[in-house]
């Protein structure tokens, strides 16, 4: 767990960590309106506070609830942060596109990911559930995504996976981008087999994959 | 001295079982077909049976449950009872397809036999029935021989697609419906019996499929919709089964809509869900949760992916409910004590005995609201048997989508859950768990003295499709009342999911 939390603007770091959305936003209030620089707060105060709620996750303490709940939190003292950031002209970590594959309509898992994505700086692009690769691939040459991530729930739904990928090879978008996934019956063994960047086993590692993703 | 097993004869079946003296006669009765609608705990009349040779001194719940003459008659709740001696017992269930005698189902005379299969994913039940009076003349019930291509129903459908190849899973459980088949023919071969006049069988929609031989393919994906869904029709020299009459018609009833097949509408059948002018509710809950609400005027139906953990499976130490198998799990005095199926060493964990231990744990402290394990990751229930935290999670997750699938189809139906006056809980997971536990985790919203364990209520309703003038006609004329709506499109899905994967806090159980 994260011990080096300033005290100065803790109460946001503990109401994310806790899934208090009020409390969240209302720190946000009274951090801006005592100056503190937004980027200070996303970096010192919330990206810590979703990692160690992805770290409570895996060490099974939070479960689906408890995630959630934090996520949301988050993005609402995110809402009030995001127009700041890009007015002082603040970069994302990286720009995500993400969603469940053609076919797949689970989403819990992939608006966790995107949850703690957003929670980690990155600018996260949702394009939802049942995507088509044609819809990957625009949103690839439209949008300078860093990263595709894609998510299937079902055995039945994992060759999508490895079709997506190959229209976006056939489009020649592939080459630009990196490629993460996950879902319940996901492998290492078959994101190799299929050609995929990386694997993400849960919420909280697509974390810090999407940023070693990104530095490499 | 290991004393010597007794002979347990059943009637009408003529089956003879060996038992060792001092095992519950429920575990005896259990594997042959024999439910206990009431989890076996001697309040509800289910398991009657009669004894014919040999003798079962009446107990308390005789007294209470049973009439003075049903006593001298040799009535007996098998639940209450161990094996003691050689006895030969009448089952009551098998003697008419009444299940419950308070139903308002009553068959119609017809000259001939009739077979009933319910092919489920995990299990194929087949009875041989006389229609001239309702009773039973010989049961089967096995494991469906499908399932070393998969266990649950998604990955069935996906070896159908791919490797397996669909034709093989068609032909594996065709050959298994029909060597069953000739199993009960055989049992009945020296009797004056009249011919087989129709077989009838139910399952959801992925063995209406697979039986059919249809392509499963859209089921695998989004949006889930059959290729067909409409009965399936041969004569038994079609399929090529002998031991027939060769014209006898050989029908798969149809399904009502996305996964949701024929054994939810022949179980809608069996309850008189038909008939039902008051709100009502119908869950059969296995590896798929399928749920039914009606306010007397419209019926919704849905299934929701509940996971295999009510069967007992992708749980660490799980099993289906055999020998060794814990049951229930009991609050005494502050601790725990554990039901061992056959009542030797602990195995392992079923369905049942999950969803009893999480229940205890919850009043004992030991696992939080949030499904949190109070101390560490396991929980020791009984040597060498423990129950991780992951097991806790399984658990949630299968409650939820059932809970939430609930709170959906009545929140869409505008009523709300205090007025469904009876909730049928349907299939095998209805007779072992006890209701208790699923109400102390919050399974459904319904009040305790509300909820109705009604049996193989698929079973029950194909029967009663045997007994109709024209079984399709009967169910199309139903299935057009019922609307099926597919959860994954609602929006409020997710929402009302995770809100449901918590445990309710004690004070607000049963209220």
């Amino acid at each position: 767990m994260n011990q080096n939390i300033p005290e100065k603007w803790k109460s946001l770091y503990d109401a994310v960590l806790e899934g208090n959305a009020a409390a969240a936003t209302a720190a946000v209030d009274a951090a801006i309106e005592a100056n503190e620089s937004p980027q200070t707060l996303v970096d010192e105060y919330m990206i810590p506070a979703m990692d160690d709620v992805g770290e409570k996750f895996e060490q099974n303490e939070y479960f689906v609830p408890e995630l959630l709940i934090s996520a949301r939190a988050m993005k609402a003292a995110l809402t009030k942060i995001q127009p700041l950031l890009t007015a002082s002209g603040s970069q994302p970590k990286g720009r995500v596109a993400l969603g469940t594959v053609k076919g797949d309509l689970h989403d819990i898992g992939k608006n966790l990911v995107a949850a703690m994505l957003e929670g980690g700086g990155f600018e996260v692009i949702d394009l939802g559930v049942d995507v088509d690769p044609d819809k990957f691939i625009d949103t690839a040459r439209a949008s300078k995504v860093d990263i595709i991530a894609m998510s299937a729930l079902l055995t039945t739904t994992m060759p999508s996976m490895k079709t997506t990928i190959e229209a976006l090879k056939a489009a020649g978008v592939r080459d630009g981008l990196k490629i993460m996934i996950g879902g319940a019956p996901i492998t290492q063994e078959f994101a190799d087999e299929i050609g995929a960047d990386a694997y993400g086993d849960n919420a909280s590692t697509a974390v810090s994959i999407a940023r070693s993703l990104v530095a490499s | 001295m290991p004393s010597k097993p007794a002979q347990i004869h059943l009637h009408p079946v003529a089956k003879t079982v060996a038992a060792a003296p001092g095992t519950p006669l429920a575990d005896v009765l259990f594997p042959e077909g024999v439910e206990f609608p009431c989890g076996g705990r001697g309040r509800c009349r289910g398991c009657r049976v009669r004894v014919l040779a040999g003798t079962m001194e009446p107990g308390e719940a005789e007294q209470r449950l049973l009439s003075e003459k049903e006593i001298a008659d040799g009535w007996r709740l098998a639940c209450r009872h161990q094996v003691e001696g050689n006895v030969s017992l009448a089952i009551a269930q098998w003697e008419s397809p009444i299940l419950a005698d308070n139903s308002t189902y009553a068959f119609e005379r017809v000259e001939g036999l009739g077979v009933a299969v319910d092919i489920g994913t995990t299990t194929v039940v087949a009875q041989l029935v006389d229609l001239r009076n309702g009773s039973v003349l010989a049961v089967r019930a096995e494991l469906n021989r499908q399932a070393r291509h998969g266990s649950d129903l998604m990955s069935r459908i996906g070896a159908s697609v791919t490797d397996a190849g669909g034709s093989a899973l068609t032909g594996a459980i065709r050959r298994q419906v029909a060597r069953m088949i000739g199993e009960l023919m055989r049992a009945v071969v020296e009797r004056d019996l009249p011919p087989v006049r129709g077989v009838v069988l139910v399952g959801n929609t992925a063995m209406h499929h697979l039986f059919g031989g249809l392509d499963a393919e859209p089921l695998s994906r989004y949006p889930f919709e059959p290729e067909r869904s409409d009965a399936l029709r041969w004569t038994a020299s079609e399929l090529r089964w002998t031991g027939l009459p060769e014209a006898c018609p050989v029908t798969f009833l149809p399904c009502i809509g996305g996964f949701v097949g024929s054994d939810v509408l022949a179980g809608l059948l069996a309850v008189g869900f038909d008939h039902r002018t008051s709100p009502a509710a119908f869950l059969d809950l296995g590896t798929n949760g399928e749920i039914v609400a009606g306010n007397g005027d419209r019926i919704l139906c849905a299934s929701t992916a509940a996971g295999p953990a009510f069967e007992g499976a992708r749980i660490s130490m799980g099993m289906r409910a055999a020998t060794g198998a814990i049951t229930a799990v009991h609050q005494l005095n502050g601790k725990w004590e554990c039901r061992v199926l056959g009542g030797g060493e602990a195995r392992g964990i079923c369905g049942s005995g999950l969803v009893s231990a999480v229940a205890t744990g919850l009043d004992l402290g030991t696992i939080l609201a949030s499904g949190r394990l109070a101390r560490g990751d396991t929980w020791m229930i009984q040597e060498p048997v423990s129950l991780h935290q992951c097991d806790v999670r399984e658990l949630q997750l299968a409650k939820g989508a059932v809970a939430a699938g609930i709170e959906l189809l009545l929140s869409a139906l505008e009523i709300p859950c205090s007025e469904i006056e009876t909730a049928f809980l349907a299939g095998a997971f209805g007779n072992y768990v006890s209701l208790e536990s699923a109400l102390r985790i919050g399974l459904f919203p319904f009040a305790g003295e509300r909820v109705t364990p009604a049996g193989n209520t698929a079973l029950l309703g194909a029967k009663i499709a045997l007994h109709a003038p024209d079984p399709v006609a009967l169910c199309n004329a139903f299935r057009k009342r019922i609307t099926h709506v597919s959860l994954h499109a609602d929006p409020d899905f997710q929402e009302a999911y995770v809100s449901a994967m918590r445990f309710p806090d004690p004070a607000r159980v049963g209220a």
